[in-house]
Formats: C-alpha cells, sequence, structure tokens
C-alpha cells in the first residue's frame, strides 16, 4: 500500500511534469490602461523555440520601436528554462478601447496563437516638467543674422549664426542635429578658428555669445526663399535649487534643443531695362581686361592671350566670354584658373582664361575686342567693359593660302637662295585712271555694231558677185565699157594736151600709132598710111572705118602747120575716140 | 565745233594730269609710312570721275597697314573687279583676308558646273565679247574667200573653218551672256561692323541666325527697308542690318 502511495506520488510528479513540458506562448503589456502621449510595450514571449512567427496587425496603434528579440537560457540546479521574447513599443493613435490581437507562432510543427489584450487609452496625461530643461532653454538662444533680407539676384548676403548663453550658465558641448541645407542659394561656409566669447546683449539682456558659423550665401533664384533652421543639441550646466554643504548651488547638466528661427529673404530680381545682350550673370564690381604675352612674334611661335575678370562678386558663378579669332590662328582649349576667396563680403579674387594661341601663318591678325557685362550693385546699373582691339604681327612664316610647297623646310643647313614672293606687295605707280562711268563694251552700241555689221558683208559679196555675172553676160555693154578703157588708155596723154595745138596732135598721132602697134603687131617704121590701109582691110575692118582713120592722122600732120581751133581739137579727140572703137569692134 | 572739242581735250588733259600729280603724292606720303595722309590724297582721286585697279589697291594697302580690316578687304575687291588676275592684288588680299574673324568654306562645285564656270570666268565677259566679236569676223572673212575662191582644196578649207568660226563665234557669244548675268546677279558687300547680328527676319527681335565679324564678304539678295538679305559662300543666308554693310558696286 505504501509502495502504492508512493508510485501514485511519483507518476503525479511525472505527470505534471509532462504538462509542465507543455508550450507557454502569451502575450504581455507595459500596462493596461495609458494616456494617448504615453507610449506601450508589448511582449510575446514563448517558452520554446519556434518558427514563422507572425505578428498582429496592431490596429490603432504606431510601431515606434521593435521587434526587439530577446532569448534568455538558463540552467539553475539543472533544471533549463528558456524564454524568446518578441518585443513592440507601440503609440496609440487614438482614444478608446483598443485591442492587440493574436499573434502566432509554430513550434514543433503546431501553431500557438496567443490570447487578445484589450488596452484603454485615455486622454493626453500632464507630465511633469523638468524644471532644469525649462531654465536652460529659457537661458540658451540660438541666433541667425541675415546682413541683408531683399538681395538682388547673385548678392551675396551672410547669415551668422551666434549662440547666446545667460551669464549664469555653462555650455560644455554641442552637436549640429540639422544642418540647413541652403537650396536655391550657392553658399560657402566661413568657420570661424577658434570660438571668441564676446558679450553681447539679448532682448535687454546681457549674456555672452559665441559666433558659431558664418556662411556666405549667393542667392540662385528670386522670390521668396527661405533659409532653413539650424538645429543644435547643447549640453548645458544650470544651476539647480539645490545646494550644498557650502551654500553654493549645485550645478546640474542638461541636455537641450536650440533652434535657430526660420529666415525668410526675399530675392529681388535684376531689372530688365538695359540688361546687355552679352550679360551672363556677373553681380558685383569687377575689372576685365585681355592681355596678349606679344604682339609680334614668328609663325608656329606660341603666345598667350589671357582673359580676366578681377574684383569682387559672383566669381565662381560667372563665365568668361569666349575669345573669337582669326580661323588661321591655331588656338587651343582655354586653361580655366580661379584665385578666389570667400569672406564675408563675398569672393575677392581673379578668374581667367589661359588661350595658347600659334599662329601658322605670316601677317597680322586682329584679336577682336570682347566685352564682359556686370550688374554694379552700388549704382544698380549694368556696365560694360570692352577690351582694346589687338593686333598680332607675325613677322616670318609661310603665307596663308599658298600651297604647301611653299611651307619653309625647317632644319635645312644650307639656304637656297629663292626669291622671295611671299611678301606684301608695295603700291603701284602707275596709276592708269580711267574714267568711272565707263561703258562696259558688251551690250554697248560699239559691241553689237562689231558683232553683226561683219555679217552684212556676205549679203553685200552676193550682191557683188551677181552684179559682176550680169556685166559678164551683158556683150554689147562689156565691148562699150572696153572701147572706153581703149580711149582712155591710148588717148589719156592728148587729152590732157587738149587746147595746145602742137602738143597735142603730136600726142593724138603718136597714139594712134600705138594703138596700131599695139592691135596689130607692127613694128614703128613700118607704119605707112598706105600699109595701115592693106592691114586694116586684112583684118576685115569696115572701108569707112579706115577712112577716117587715115583722115584723122592727115588732119594731125595737117594741124601742124595750119591755124585750128580748140573746138577743131575736141571734135578730132572724138572721132578718134570713135574710130579706134569702131576699129577695136570689127577687127578680127 | 573744233574749238570746243580741243578745249575739252585741254580740259581733261590737265583734269588727268593733276590726278596723277596727287596719285604720286599720295604715293610719296606711302612710302613716308604716313599711311592715313595718304588715304586721304588718294580719296581727293576717288571723288573725281577716276579710278583704277592701282588706286583701289594703294589704297586697300594703306588701309591694311592701319590695319582696318573692312576697308582694306573693301578696296581690294574694288581693285580685283577692275583686274582680277593681277597677282599683288591677289597676295595682299591674301594678307588681309589673315586679319578677318569668320572662317566661311567655299561651297565645292561639282562636275559640269565647275568646268562651265571654270571656262567663263578665265575672262570678263568684256573680253568674251571682243573675243565674240573676233570670231565673227573671221567667220565672214573665211566665208568671203570660201565664195570667191573656185580651186575645190582651198574652197574646202574655208568652207569648213568658217563654219567653225561661226560656231566658236555662237559659243563664246553664249559665255558673255551666261557671265554677264551670272556678274549681274551678283551684288557683294562688305561686313564693316565689328561684330554684327544676322537675323533670321528682318526685324530686331527675330533670333539671331549667326554672327558675321569685321571684313566678310556676302552677296546682298534682297533688301526690305533698312534690312538685307545676304548670303555666305557657303550657303548661309540671313538678314543684316544695311548700316553693317557696305555694297561693292562693282557694276
Amino acid at each position: 500500500m505504501k509502495h502504492l502511495k508512493h508510485i501514485a506520488i511519483l507518476l503525479i510528479i511525472l505527470t505534471t511534469s509532462i504538462v509542465g513540458s507543455q508550450v507557454q506562448f502569451q502575450t504581455r503589456v507595459s500596462k493596461k490602461t495609458l494616456g494617448l502621449n504615453e507610449r506601450l510595450r508589448v511582449d510575446f514571449s514563448m517558452d520554446k523555440d519556434g518558427d514563422n512567427f507572425k505578428p498582429p496587425s496592431f490596429d490603432g496603434f504606431n510601431v515606434v520601436g521593435g521587434p526587439n528579440q530577446s532569448v534568455s537560457n538558463s540552467w539553475i540546479n539543472g533544471k533549463r528554462s528558456f524564454e524568446k521574447t518578441f518585443s513592440y513599443f507601440l503609440a496609440p493613435t487614438r482614444m478608446g478601447s483598443l485591442i492587440i490581437g493574436s499573434a502566432s507562432i509554430e513550434i514543433d510543427k503546431q501553431t500557438y496563437k496567443t490570447n487578445t489584450i484589450a488596452i484603454t487609452v485615455t486622454k493626453e496625461i500632464q507630465k511633469p516638467k523638468d524644471p532644469n530643461s525649462a531654465i536652460a532653454s529659457d537661458n540658451i538662444h540660438l541666433v541667425a543674422e541675415v546682413s541683408n533680407v531683399n538681395p538682388y539676384l547673385n548678392e551675396a548676403i551672410t547669415v551668422v549664426y551666434k549662440l547666446y548663453v545667460a551669464r549664469n550658465t555653462g555650455v560644455d558641448n554641442w552637436r549640429e542635429t540639422d544642418d540647413p541645407e541652403y537650396d536655391d542659394f550657392w553658399s560657402q561656409n566661413i568657420n570661424p578658428k577658434g570660438l571668441k566669447i564676446e558679450k553681447g546683449k539679448y532682448k535687454g539682456e546681457d549674456y555672452q555669445y559665441v559666433v558659431l558659423r558664418r556662411t556666405v550665401l549667393y542667392p540662385q533664384k528670386t522670390g521668396k526663399l527661405t533659409i532653413e533652421p539650424l538645429k543644435l543639441d547643447v549640453t548645458a550646466t544650470i544651476p539647480t535649487q539645490r545646494r550644498d554643504i557650502f551654500g553654493q548651488r549645485l550645478m546640474s547638466k542638461v541636455n537641450v534643443p536650440v533652434v535657430a528661427g526660420k529666415r525668410n529673404i526675399n530675392v529681388k530680381p535684376l531689372p530688365e531695362l538695359g540688361k546687355p545682350s552679352d550679360f551672363s550673370g556677373a553681380v558685383g564690381d569687377f575689372k576685365f581686361n585681355l592681355s596678349t604675352s606679344k604682339s609680334e612674334l614668328n609663325a608656329n611661335e606660341s603666345m598667350q592671350a589671357k582673359v580676366t575678370v578681377s574684383g569682387n562678386g559672383n566669381l565662381k558663378l560667372l563665365t568668361l566670354p569666349k575669345l573669337t579669332l582669326p580661323n588661321s590662328l591655331e588656338v587651343y582649349e582655354p586653361e580655366h584658373n580661379e584665385n578666389v576667396r570667400t569672406n564675408l563680403n563675398g569672393m575677392q579674387g581673379e578668374i581667367s582664361d589661359n588661350y595658347t594661341i600659334v599662329p601658322q601663318y605670316k601677317g597680322k591678325y586682329s584679336i577682336p575686342t570682347i566685352s564682359f557685362s556686370y550688374f554694379d550693385l552700388k549704382t544698380e546699373t549694368y556696365k560694360r567693359i570692352s577690351s582694346n582691339q589687338t593686333i598680332i604681327n607675325v613677322l616670318e612664316g609661310p603665307v596663308y593660302g599658298a600651297s604647301d610647297n611653299n611651307l619653309i623646310t625647317e632644319g635645312t643647313e644650307k639656304q637656297p637662295v629663292t626669291l622671295n614672293n611671299n611678301q606684301f606687295a608695295f603700291i603701284k605707280t602707275k596709276p592708269n585712271f580711267s574714267s568711272k562711268n565707263e561703258q562696259s563694251f558688251f551690250n554697248s552700241k560699239a559691241f553689237w555694231a562689231s558683232l553683226l555689221s561683219p555679217l552684212l558683208a556676205i549679203p553685200l559679196a552676193i550682191v557683188f558677185r551677181r552684179k559682176r555675172d550680169q556685166r559678164a553676160g551683158d556683150l554689147v555693154g562689156n565691148r562699150l565699157r572696153k572701147a572706153d578703157r581703149l580711149a582712155k588708155k591710148y588717148l589719156g596723154v592728148a587729152k590732157k594736151s587738149l587746147g595746145q595745138k602742137e602738143a597735142f596732135y603730136v600726142a593724138l598721132e603718136k597714139a594712134l600709132h600705138n594703138y596700131l602697134k599695139a592691135k596689130l603687131n607692127i613694128e614703128t617704121s613700118d607704119l605707112s598710111k598706105d600699109k595701115i590701109k592693106v592691114l586694116l582691110l586684112d583684118r576685115q575692118v569696115n572701108e569707112g572705118t579706115v577712112e577716117d582713120f587715115e583722115s584723122i592722122l592727115e588732119n594731125c600732120e595737117m594741124a601742124r602747120y595750119t591755124p585750128i581751133t580748140t573746138v577743131t581739137m575736141q571734135q578730132d579727140y572724138d572721132k578718134a575716140a570713135s574710130t579706134i572703137n569702131l576699129i577695136d569692134k570689127q577687127i578680127r | 565745233m573744233k574749238n570746243i572739242l580741243y578745249i575739252l581735250l585741254f580740259f581733261f588733259g590737265s583734269l588727268t594730269a593733276q590726278n596723277e600729280k596727287v596719285f604720286d603724292q599720295a604715293n610719296a606720303l606711302y612710302n613716308e609710312g604716313e599711311f592715313a595722309e595718304a588715304i586721304d590724297r588718294y580719296e581727293v582721286i576717288l571723288n573725281t570721275d577716276k579710278h583704277s585697279a592701282a588706286l583701289y589697291f594703294n589704297i586697300a594697302n594703306a588701309h591694311y597697314k592701319l590695319n582696318h580690316i573692312a576697308p582694306s578687304i573693301y578696296y581690294y575687291e574694288k581693285a580685283l573687279a577692275l583686274k582680277p588676275k593681277d597677282k599683288d592684288i591677289k597676295n595682299n588680299m591674301a594678307f588681309a583676308n589673315n586679319m578677318r574673324i569668320d572662317a566661311i568654306e567655299n561651297l565645292p562645285e561639282v562636275g559640269l558646273i565647275r568646268f562651265v564656270n571654270k571656262v567663263t570666268n578665265s575672262f570678263s565677259f568684256n573680253t568674251w565679247s571682243k573675243i565674240a566679236v573676233v570670231l565673227v569676223v573671221f567667220f565672214v572673212l573665211f566665208y568671203l574667200f570660201y565664195y570667191f575662191t573656185h580651186a575645190t582644196g582651198k574652197k574646202r578649207f574655208y568652207f569648213v573653218s568658217s563654219v567653225f568660226s561661226i560656231v566658236f563665234a555662237c559659243i563664246a557669244l553664249a559665255i558673255t551672256f551666261y557671265n554677264y548675268s551670272g556678274v549681274k546677279k551678283l551684288k557683294p558687300a562688305i561686313v564693316f561692323a565689328q561684330e554684327s547680328q544676322v537675323k533670321i527676319e528682318p526685324n530686331l527681335r527675330s533670333d539671331e541666325a549667326f554672327m558675321l565679324h569685321e571684313g566678310t564678304k556676302v552677296q546682298v539678295l534682297d533688301t526690305i527697308n533698312s534690312w538685307k538679305k545676304i548670303k555666305l559662300a557657303d550657303g548661309k543666308t540671313g538678314w543684316i542690318s544695311s548700316n553693317d554693310i557696305k555694297l561693292l558696286n562693282i557694276f
């Protein structure tokens, strides 16, 4: 029986241990009632490791932290205890009764679920304030001082951040929690070297202040721009109400967030009136210069042209005017130099573009004027500076446009003596003036006349030839004309001496004889009247004509000794002419 | 009538003599390096009715020495218009063109057009017209020889020659007209403004087509009010203010 009792106890213990080895999975909350501004911790804990934990959907709460996982595993007196916890921090979003649903987990291929828990959310609970931090925030102020809240576009403004600290408060350290990003500004921070504590007034009270930071800003947009606040987390030492045994106030350390207020800046646009065409956004006070390293050089030597803008203004933001150069100069990409310091007044210094120029050909080249325009803040007007036109004179080298054969080869030892045609020619000395209004030959009357008149010669020639052919065909006319010619030929001398008796008749007689000699081919010595008659009759000349001829010859002889008038002479001449004609016609 | 002619001849003779004197004076000034004064003297001659390639060349040289880009190119162009084959003018003009800024490439001509242009531009239209006249005279002479000669061989030769000369005369005449119309179409001008915006439209508010600089030669195509439509050698066109350019007025 006693044994039975022992066995029963053993069994009970065993079974309870079996029951105890059953899985526990439960939800615990830190509190069941909370204010709207409070937070709640929810733990889901299990005593055996599992998989696939699924949290509830936490309706009505925001998860502000978690899930955090913690595992504890301990052996106490040989007994192992294990706990795994998923914990969440929740912030209620509304008042009233909220329910945290059940989470689930899989342990040993079995799914376990937790119970649901109802939470009551009441309205906000007034938190007791920390008196120390309140005092600290009263004693520490961060101020952003803006030099000009109404600047022009691209005009430099400065923002100075000052940390004002009351006399009785100390500041150990600070940390920037929110660094302002200056959107729409070009900005540069100027951090002061070392902190200098200065005395100043804040709202009429004596304070100490430190300049934390200076920033130079160039607004890049017109209109209303905001400078985002700078947020600091300051560790301050402030006096407490408690005192030590010596009666000194005890100091306590407090972390205080400090914020410099937002600042609005109204950026004015640059005036449109009188804006130069080449204005590229330069605002400030500038000097502009174009300089060349040489004005005379040889081809293939290099020279520098430097475009410089110096002064005070948005130097890093402006573009330098480009140099346009003659096409026959070889120009390399300019080298950009910046020598700009930024201080509280903005950027100062100079920027320059350095062009390397290598002329290829002889001659003069002009570097044209280039101009630079900027907006002068003092006078609030646009100003333009132009460079002077400079001439580069290339003394030696090949001539542009000449063929490449003319390029002087370098490094030849012997210098061939060549005629240098590549010189700028001297003026001409012979003027050879002509009238400005001289008509061009083409289209002038003379042109058309000389072009077309030769063509007229062709029809003229045709007409001439027709006439000639006609004449050749007209036999009678031809004879007549021939006789006339004959008379002229033989009687020409006689006709000249008409009126002088002696000379006329000698000439006439000689003429008739000559005629007969020519016609009949006889010598002068043989020429008697009888022989003439016989010869003429032989050649079938009419007897009448022969007689006429004879009578003329007789007349010639007679006239020498008898007085004769001019009229008779004329008659004899005519008769001689007609007789010669007749003989010429009849003679065979 | 005869007297008047003598007086006129004398008058013109003295005027020409005077111009030559001024020309010599100007040359002397140039030689001494007083270029501005030389230009003044040369321009005295220009104000009379006379001109010559030499005069324009000398003015251009003086402007070049004074670094006046546009005037020197302007007068070189004028000189070249009178004497297109003068080597000195071409040579010095290359120097003046170096001072220019704009790089403008000529449009390349191809094939037949290139050949035709090369032939037609080898002489001025005046010379071509003279060639045409001479060829017509040759044609007439050969024709007449052909017409009056009886020997067959000679007749054949003269006929062929006359046909050739009339064909060549016609070609020369055609070239003359082609050349003349081409020259008439051209209205070259030089950009005198140091920098000039060429607009897309003939008004101030239109966009800029491109930029021209001093000394660039352009061809004027059209005029509206105070705007001129211009064409560059590379074919670009645009409108430029009349004040920025100076017409060459060659013809």
